[in-house]
């Protein structure tokens, strides 16, 4: 049995950094009471991937939602209850047979929060921020997204207001399926439009 | 008993994809943001998206997570005093 074992693990430099800030801030009156823990719970249970599903699905049951969500993003998810911080201004854009649609934000990380939770990793690294733009056509393929010179890519760069969630095409053989079957098939990558269904 | 997760509960973020965060800090300076927008900046998050980028372009190599910490010290610096 190692040593190391018998004591606390002593903090990381950027534990340390990410404490004193902490420290700092609560003295400053900035951090109520159970903000943390309530914050962290929302995204890790509550905001995430399967909202912007229930919004894709409404999508194709319903066309005149599907009107109104192209037309006015923001308001149409907010009808589902979908709001908050990155939230504000969303504008969703629609995959067809020869267009697709893909999300990136070059200086940074801005994502539709609301509807998809956090990013994933590789939506925050670098390579993927600066080649997307450069070479969409390469990366998509890398990512298992193989698409036809035919298909025109339409690569959309999350500015400091605009929130873009991609529509992906309804999946073949998926016409009798109710809106909860049509939520479950709609995955995060797929809403990024790094992925098809 | 436990009530069984519905699909449109947990389940689907994680079959989408990772959970959001790897490790505590990170959702704490994570949080700790959330905290500085809303209750230091009357909820604009502009100013603190702008310290992001200065922090990934300084360093682009770097650890998104510390980046995101190395803002949120920045953005504390310029708020006014105690």
């Amino acid at each position: 049995m190692s040593e190391q074992g018998h004591h606390p693990a002593v903090p990381s430099p950027i534990e340390r950094r990410v404490a004193a800030l902490q420290v700092l801030l609560a003295e400053r009156g900035l951090v109520p009471d159970g903000f943390i823990e309530e914050v962290t719970r929302r995204y890790e249970s509550e905001i995430g991937p399967m909202n912007g599903a229930r919004v894709v699905a409404r999508a194709w049951a319903d066309p005149e939602y599907r009107m109104r969500l192209l037309a006015d993003g923001t308001a149409a998810v907010a009808e589902l209850g979908f709001s908050g911080p990155e939230g504000d201004h969303i504008v969703v854009v629609e995959n067809t047979p020869a267009v697709h649609n893909v999300i990136v934000c070059t200086l940074c990380s801005c994502y539709p929060w609301p509807l998809l939770g956090l990013p994933p990793a590789w939506y925050k690294d670098p390579p993927y921020r600066a080649r997307m733009v450069r070479e969409p056509r390469s990366l998509l393929a890398e990512m298992g997204c193989s698409l036809s010179d035919e298909i025109e890519i339409r690569v959309w760069d999350s500015s400091a207001e605009v929130r873009y969630l991609v529509l992906p095409e309804r999946p073949p053989r998926s016409e009798d399926m109710a809106e909860a079957e049509l939520a479950a098939l709609v995955t995060r990558d797929s809403m990024i439009g790094v992925a098809r269904l | 008993m436990t009530e069984p997760l519905s699909l449109s509960g947990l389940d689907l973020p994680r079959r989408n994809g990772e959970l959001a965060f790897d490790e505590p800090w990170q959702s704490t300076v994570f949080a700790l943001a959330a905290a500085v927008v809303e209750h230091g900046f009357a909820g604009d998050r502009e100013p603190f998206r702008q310290q992001l980028i200065s922090a990934i372009a300084a360093d682009p190599g770097r650890p998104y997570w510390e980046s995101w910490t190395a803002a949120l010290e920045a953005l504390t610096r310029t708020l006014p005093g105690p």
